[in-house]
């Protein structure tokens, strides 16, 4: 073994298990030179253990907490359950100001599900049963297509998502209305591509009906679940879309 | 050496073992106790890298905040499945990185490393003589100095390997570089520390205490 390899393997050597040991063992015998730098080695890791401990300063851990509480805001999680519905099982999230979020399974499976609703949220989610007024409000939905809104919750959304949200329900059911519609109604109609985006971010979708948003032309354009819920869905309030 | 950018959701973190009644997974809900489990760490190794109270201070505050951000967004299973240990370390180092980067090297507030009430209060060995206080101090700064004179990815390296007794997995599991990176690296770090401290290492280690059998 060379002064190169002897040298390069001191700190493995201190821990003990260095298979080639032997050998370094047997070539330190005859080298003075190694010695010196294995001595000096030892010398470098025992000063840098020497150094003194590190005490944080007073009060750290409140400052950091707090740190976190004046840049983050902290939001406790939602609970979610699942509820039946006609067009498949819901997986509805809810607080006790309302319910924040609905999602379906696309066939990715429930794990699948509450991760992307946790990333739409962007906070935690317990998992947990549907007390009555969430399965109340859902089968609204479902009934008169007019759910009661006081119990959803949007409040964590954009002003303008907010704005484009209200408006899309104020579309009676068995109708629905274009993008640039919704734009006119909030006061910026030339807003109908940001009222698009505003859609497709629903984390609400049937309770605030993006459904009976369509495109200028009456084309359903687009739906998270996929135009073909999306024609379900306005079937089942009534509105057939004209052949064209 | 290659810019570190550690996914936060990245594969590396994961743990197979479930979570224990000592390490609950880590969330929101016990960000608190995961604070107050890791601060003393952190700042250690942030303080070893900058040699600067202030900047190892606003470096932990601001890396409990990114890990408290990314946990809020991960879903149960990414957090029980997470290495928090290594991850808050790698966020730390990040932060680090970006801080130093960003900052021109001035002197740093050397005087402030070696913590003289903690030198002072050192009862070990019975009271030391003045002389010696003193002696030690200076000798610590010395090191301190050393350390600091380092490439960062050495200094972190010789950091987490000697100050910290960490061992080539785990430091290749923070730094995010293969073992046989991390040992070079070290080795490196062992290297450049041998060329400047030179000869006052056999004087700092004689002072301190005899030659044990241990270093024969």
């Amino acid at each position: 073994m060379r002064c190169y390899d002897v040298e390069r393997l001191w700190d493995e050597m201190r821990d003990g298990v260095e298979p080639r040991s032997e050998h370094v063992l047997a070539h330190l015998r005859g080298c003075v030179e190694c010695q010196e730098i294995y001595r000096e080695n030892a010398g470098i890791a025992y000063c840098l253990t020497c150094l003194p401990p590190v005490e944080p300063p007073g009060r750290l851990v409140p400052k950091i907490l707090e740190h976190i509480k004046a840049t983050v805001k902290i939001v406790a999680p939602d609970s979610v359950a699942t509820v039946e519905s006609p067009i498949g099982k819901l997986f509805v999230g809810f607080r006790h100001t309302g319910i924040t979020a609905i999602a379906l399974d696309r066939g990715e499976g429930e794990e699948s599900v509450l991760a992307r609703l946790q990333r739409r949220l962007g906070r935690g989610l317990i998992p947990s049963q549907a007390p009555q007024w969430v399965r109340d409000t859902v089968e609204a939905f479902f009934r008169t297509h007019r759910p009661d809104l006081e119990r959803v919750d949007i409040s964590e959304l954009t002003p303008f998502e907010q704005s484009a949200l209200r408006a899309a329900a104020t579309i009676p059911p068995g109708e629905v209305r274009s993008y640039g519609w919704v734009a006119e109604a909030i006061g910026q109609p030339t807003a109908a591509r940001a009222v698009g985006r505003a859609m497709a971010r629903n984390p609400v979708p049937l309770l605030y009906p993006c459904h009976r948003v369509v495109d200028a032309t009456g084309a359903l354009h687009q739906y998270a679940y996929g135009v073909e819920l999306k024609a379900r869905i306005l079937a089942l309030e009534g509105y057939h879309p004209v052949r064209r | 050496m290659s810019a570190l950018a550690a996914p936060i959701f990245g594969d590396r973190y994961r743990v197979t073992a479930p979570a224990t009644v000592n390490h609950p997974v880590p969330g929101p809900e016990t960000f608190e106790s995961i604070v107050d489990d890791y601060q003393r760490r952190l700042y250690g190794f942030a303080l070893r890298m900058t040699g600067n109270r202030e900047d190892a201070e606003e470096i932990v505050q601001d890396a409990f905040v990114r890990a408290y951000r990314a946990l809020a967004k991960m879903d149960p299973q990414q957090r029980a499945e997470l290495r928090l240990q290594p991850w808050l370390y790698t966020i730390t180092l990040n932060v680090t990185r970006n801080r130093l980067r960003s900052k021109r090297p001035t002197n740093v507030a050397l005087d402030a490393l070696a913590d003289p009430d903690a030198l002072l209060n050192e009862t070990q060995d019975g009271p030391d003589q003045p002389e010696q206080i003193v002696d030690r101090a200076a000798d610590m700064i010395l090191v301190e100095q050393a350390l600091l004179q380092l490439p960062m990815h050495l200094r972190a390296a010789a950091t987490l390997r000697f100050i910290e007794g960490r061992s080539h997995p785990e430091i290749a599991e923070i730094l995010n570089q293969p073992i046989g990176t991390v040992k070079s690296h070290v080795h490196r770090a062992v290297r450049i520390l041998r060329r400047i401290l030179g000869p006052q290492v056999g004087r700092i280690v004689q002072n301190d205490r005899p030659i044990t059998e241990e270093e024969e």
